[in-house]
């Protein structure tokens, strides 16, 4: 049997454990590479992750349908496909803790433009908000080049 | 030591591991030093780099973007790759290096970390893409070369980026600039 003392501090301690995972950190970053004119890309190809068993990829081409690109269902023909990577993570219900959208040329694979948001439990946010968050950051927001705003 | 405590102390143990689970990468440890790549390129070169970040505790071990471009700065001083590196406008080619992804394994006796970095090379006075490459790596830090996992991730991190800006300057060294 645990003495109610050491049952105090062992709650204390896992407490504590809580709180440090529980901290807000928020962090959205987007670069492009200096050979990269973002306007020019008009058809784009969303690439499923391998291990993506939520349909972020679907969440992704709405917005990507939503700010005014065309999203082919073909690799082919496409001026850059998006590769991408989302992480989840499980504090009461599953969250999207970090996701990182890629821009690449469809003959290299070179990555033209990157992006990626990541936020702990406590700021929490839904895919669709992640993902127009990276995207804008991306299309509108890379003069953010290396801005890591973490809080 | 009394039984009674082993508890707690694991416990504690266990929240002192997971709140230092980032220990920021050495910018020296990032520097490629080892290598002549037997080419000099008469030319000036000016070095800019994006996707890295700080490393917080509560984050995963980072590159700055100070310190990155700084590596990559020294690596090519002491190479001799090109003749100077030159900071601001005014180089003949500019360099361009962004820290794509970075796996962020948690637990393992032995840590991996694979990594891309796109490198891109402009001739400043013409803008001409010289180079266009998208650059992996990875680095393998294992128990014996450290103990505590804090310290074997950043031997992972400094590891693959070190092998990243060697194999990026490799790809440098084989152009033909004009």
């Amino acid at each position: 049997m645990i003495r109610k003392d050491k049952l105090g501090f062992i709650i204390v301690l896992l407490s504590l454990l809580v709180l440090l995972h529980g901290c807000a950190v928020n962090r959205a970053t987007a670069t492009v590479d200096q050979t990269t004119d973002l306007s020019s890309l008009k058809v784009l190809y969303v690439k499923k992750y391998s291990e993506d068993t939520r349909d972020t990829n679907v969440v992704i081409k709405d917005k990507l349908v939503e700010m005014g690109f065309h999203v082919s269902e073909t690799e082919t023909e496409v001026d850059a496909i998006v590769t991408y990577v989302d992480k989840w993570f499980w504090d009461f219900t599953f969250y999207l803790l970090e996701l990182t959208i890629t821009l690449r040329d469809p003959k290299t694979d070179f990555p033209l433009a990157s992006g990626n948001s990541y936020h702990t439990s406590l700021s929490r946010k839904s895919p669709e908000e992640m993902v127009g968050e990276v995207l804008t950051n991306i299309f509108f927001n890379n003069q953010k080049q290396g801005v890591d705003n973490e809080k | 030591m009394k039984s009674n405590y082993i508890l707690p102390i694991m416990v504690l143990a266990f929240v002192a591991w997971l709140a230092g689970c980032a220990s920021p990468a050495s910018k020296e440890a990032l520097v490629v030093d080892d290598a002549s790549f037997g080419t000099r390129h008469p030319y000036s070169v000016s070095i800019s780099t994006s996707g890295g970040g700080e490393t917080t505790a509560m984050s995963y071990t980072n590159i700055p973007n100070e310190d990155l471009a700084a590596a990559i700065e020294e690596s090519i001083t002491t190479s001799g790759l090109f003749s100077s590196v030159i900071k601001g406008d005014g180089a003949d080619y500019k360099l361009s290096v962004s820290l794509v992804s970075m796996t962020k394994p948690m637990f393992g006796f032995s840590f991996t970390i694979n990594m891309e970095m796109a490198w891109s090379l402009v001739n400043a006075r013409t803008g001409d893409v010289v180079m266009r490459e998208s650059i992996k790596s990875s680095h393998t830090a294992t128990a014996g070369e450290a103990f505590a996992a804090v310290t074997r991730i950043r031997l992972a991190v400094e590891g693959a980026v070190q092998n990243n800006i060697r194999q990026g300057l490799q790809e440098i060294a084989a152009l033909s600039l004009d």
